[in-house]
């Protein structure tokens, strides 16, 4: 069936999908591919022709694949850990330091917003050193501030901390990098779908490791405000030897590393200014920046303010609160690979308006329980509530990455960045505005964020394609924007395609045909399920 | 639908649970006897006091105004938040509703009733936090619900009250440590990159 083929691309469960490079810098796949003199038998897993894996094995950690998917979604997942490691210990932290709300609600829009610059200048990173060092760099240069926490004595030092640390959230983007290079375009959806959820994980962890390591070290007999500063060693020394080992067991690419190998093939780097300038130019690029900031936004934002919302309003005993909160976070493991697959699902049923309908559902059902856990009175309806919100919201992420690969090709890697961001700029927002002062209590903060959130979800109606139409609107009936081909090839320029650069374009745009409807994509065109797909 | 079952069926045994804690939660603080003990704190020094150093010597006695003295079984001493340490700190808000307070949440001792004048000798516990305080004695009956009530502050808790700096939880050592460990991080990182430039070049040349 032609889907099956072309699930290549339909297979989007998350992340920076597309066969090919996937950083604004490189549009062609072979600048950074090298030929080896050892034919595919060296591998593990089986190959395709550019060296990526076809098979996802997760048990598995042969090299260079399956090693570099785990070293990539660890090093991910430890980051989290880092960046929410305050939240559970905040009644703590807060008697220690005298803090306000005002205090701890800046810090906690701190502590997402250094990422907002650090994940767009990551792809720069990863196109000029790799993906190895990539990580490396997040991970080791963002340890010393993990440390810092002992030196912290009030508010101002406290802010100034969670913002640095916040930074190593761009291993996001690192690691999504390293495995689009790692692993064929048909399976990517799917890898993707699992480092990003495994790693957003980690958010939920922290919230039960915290306060667990945070007792021991009372236990051992130090006093609370000497333990919490304690604690902060453990997300430090776990992503210091996180670096270790990716430096010493990871490898850039399939066939070696970057320094060590010698680039042959043609190197046709994109300019970045047109790169940046198309995605700038398309509106649904802003559509999706919006939508992954009440999605993946609330997220981090109920990753920094879920534990003390249990701690204070009903009472729990602070590991308490911390299991309870942790469980939010822990259901990325299956939630976001589901929101994905159930994306795909949908487009293969009802093309890209089955994508659409699918991510407004999943994000306005989970706003919803957000608003019932704000008005939750008793701790069974929160849990539950609270529960239920974190599956629709982190499927609504998943599903989000399952359109954002064909809102453009050329520009599609800084378009994931954007978007990325776009998730920390909305949890800065909702911070700012429903915690961060008195004004609102906790619960009702929850609920206006819920309620913003699905005001914030609507505009997903907007996103029109005019080979694919909307959530309302059906395709264009004009016979040249109703192709692919037509939606693609108009981010270049009439001199670049006389060059040729767009041949790219042109191919993920026959690869895209899935993207319609069963019916239509059944009645026009027999070649399709002929399999005519090239270099997959 | 195994599923929606499953959610059903949680839902429903939610509701039992909430329906069947309501009851028993509306004991209000207004409701307390006001002034029935007579608490004094003397601070053992003026000036901000050293949590972990410095002491408060707390007495309570029966007021005489008092008149519910029959049912006092046990006297709960507590050191209570000035409003001027409450403000924009929810977690510390005074509420009504005796079980939603969270005025007094650090326990100083609990002693049985005695009518005569009690006394204690307070050290700072190390985990309280900065803060402007006042002493509370909550005077309990055998079912340990709250009866009365006295403090070392007036009604409206401005005057006679003392301030705290809390412990910095800071230590030398955990300092020299945080340094070691950053320090090390950076050095792993420019370590291997250096190191691997230099094979690359040594790579290229041959």
């Amino acid at each position: 069936m032609a889907s099956n083929e072309e699930g290549s691309i339909g297979t989007s469960l998350h992340g920076v999908t597309a066969k090919e490079q996937v950083f604004s810098f490189s549009a062609d796949a072979s600048s950074q591919i090298v030929p080896s003199d050892d034919p595919t038998a060296k591998f593990a897993l089986p190959v395709d022709s550019e060296h990526r894996a076809k098979v996802f094995n997760p048990l598995s950690f042969a090299k260079p694949h399956m090693r570099a998917f785990h070293l990539g979604w660890v090093s991910f997942f430890t980051c989290f850990i880092s960046t929410f490691a305050a939240a559970p210990l905040v009644p703590i932290i807060r008697d220690n330091l005298d803090l306000t709300k005002t205090d701890i609600g800046n810090a906690g829009v701190a502590s997402v917003s250094g990422a907002i610059f650090s994940r767009l200048a990551m792809g720069a990173v990863c196109d000029l050193l790799g993906a190895r060092y990539g990580t490396a760099f997040s991970l080791m240069l963002t340890a010393p501030m993990v440390f810092t926490m002992s030196f912290v004595t009030g508010p101002v030092g406290y802010l100034a901390v969670r913002f640095m640390i916040g930074f190593c959230l761009a291993t996001f983007v690192s690691c999504q990098y390293w495995t689009s290079v790692m692993f064929n375009g048909k399976i990517i959806g799917l890898v993707n779908g699992c480092a990003g959820g495994w790693g957003d994980m980690g958010g939920g962890v922290t919230q039960l490791l915290m306060p667990m390591v945070f007792h021991v070290i009372k236990l051992a007999g130090a006093t609370p405000f000497m333990a919490w500063r304690i604690a902060f060693f453990v997300p430090g020394f776990l992503q210091v030897v996180m670096g270790i080992l990716v430096l010493t067991f990871g490898q850039d690419l399939p066939d070696g590393n970057l320094s060590t190998l010698q680039k042959s093939g043609q190197v046709s780097k994109d300019k970045f200014s047109k790169v940046f300038w198309f995605a700038v130019k398309n509106y649904r690029t802003w559509i999706l920046f919006v939508l992954y900031g009440f999605s993946m936004g609330i997220e981090l934002t109920i990753n920094n303010v879920i534990s003390g919302y249990f701690f204070d309003r009903f009472n729990l005993k602070l590991q308490t609160a911390g299991i309870v909160a942790s469980s939010f976070g822990m259901a990325n493991f299956f939630a976001r690979p589901f929101g994905g697959y159930a994306s795909d699902v949908a487009a293969r049923l009802f093309g890209m308006r089955g994508r659409l309908w699918i991510l407004w559902i999943f994000q306005t059902v989970g706003a919803l329980f957000c608003i019932w856990l704000g008005r939750a009175n008793s701790l069974p309806i929160a849990i539950l509530a609270m529960i239920l919100f974190s599956i629709g919201t982190q499927a609504a992420c998943g599903a989000l990455f399952g359109v954002a690969p064909f809102v453009s090709r050329r520009s599609l890697g800084l378009i994931s960045g954007l978007t990325g961001a776009g998730g920390n700029f909305g949890s800065g927002l909702t911070q700012l505005l429903f915690f961060s002062s008195s004004r609102f209590s906790t619960a009702e903060g929850l609920s206006l964020m819920g309620a913003m959130a699905v005001l914030c979800t609507l505009p997903v109606a907007f996103i029109h394609f005019p080979q694919w139409g909307s959530m309302f609107l059906r395709p264009s009936r004009d016979g040249e924007r109703s192709k692919e081909e037509y939606y693609y090839s108009s981010e270049w320029t009439e001199d670049e395609k006389q060059q040729g650069l767009h041949e790219g374009s042109i191919k993920f745009a026959e690869n895209s045909r899935s993207e319609r409807s069963r019916k239509v994509a059944l009645a026009d065109f027999p070649t399709p399920e002929s399999g005519t797909l090239t270099n997959v | 639908m195994a599923i929606h079952k499953i959610i059903l069926a949680s839902f429903q045994i939610c509701l039992l649970i909430q329906f069947s804690h309501g009851a028993t939660k509306e004991r209000l603080f207004s409701d307390l006897e006001k002034g029935a003990l007579d608490v004094t704190a003397k601070p053992s020094r003026q000036g901000v006091l050293d949590a972990g150093i410095d002491k408060l010597s707390i007495t309570w006695k029966l007021s005489s105004t008092a008149k519910t003295q029959a049912s006092f079984k046990t006297i709960k001493v507590k050191l209570c938040y000035a409003p001027v340490s409450q403000v924009d700190r929810p977690w510390r808000k005074t509420e009504n509703e005796l079980f939603k307070d969270k005025t007094c949440p650090h326990k100083i001792i609990t002693k049985a009733y005695n009518k005569s004048s009690q006394s204690f000798k307070y050290t700072l516990e190390r985990d309280i936090p900065t803060g402007t305080y006042f002493v509370r004695a909550y005077a309990v009956d055998a079912k340990d619900h709250e009866v009365a009530y006295g403090q070392s502050t007036k009604e409206a808790k401005t005057t006679n009250l003392f301030s705290v700096q809390a412990i910095s939880g800071r230590h030398k050592s955990l300092d020299i440590a945080s340094i070691c460990f950053s320090v090390f991080a950076v050095l792993a990182l420019l370590v291997f990159f250096v190191n691997e430039k230099r094979k690359a070049k040594i790579e290229q040349s041959k």
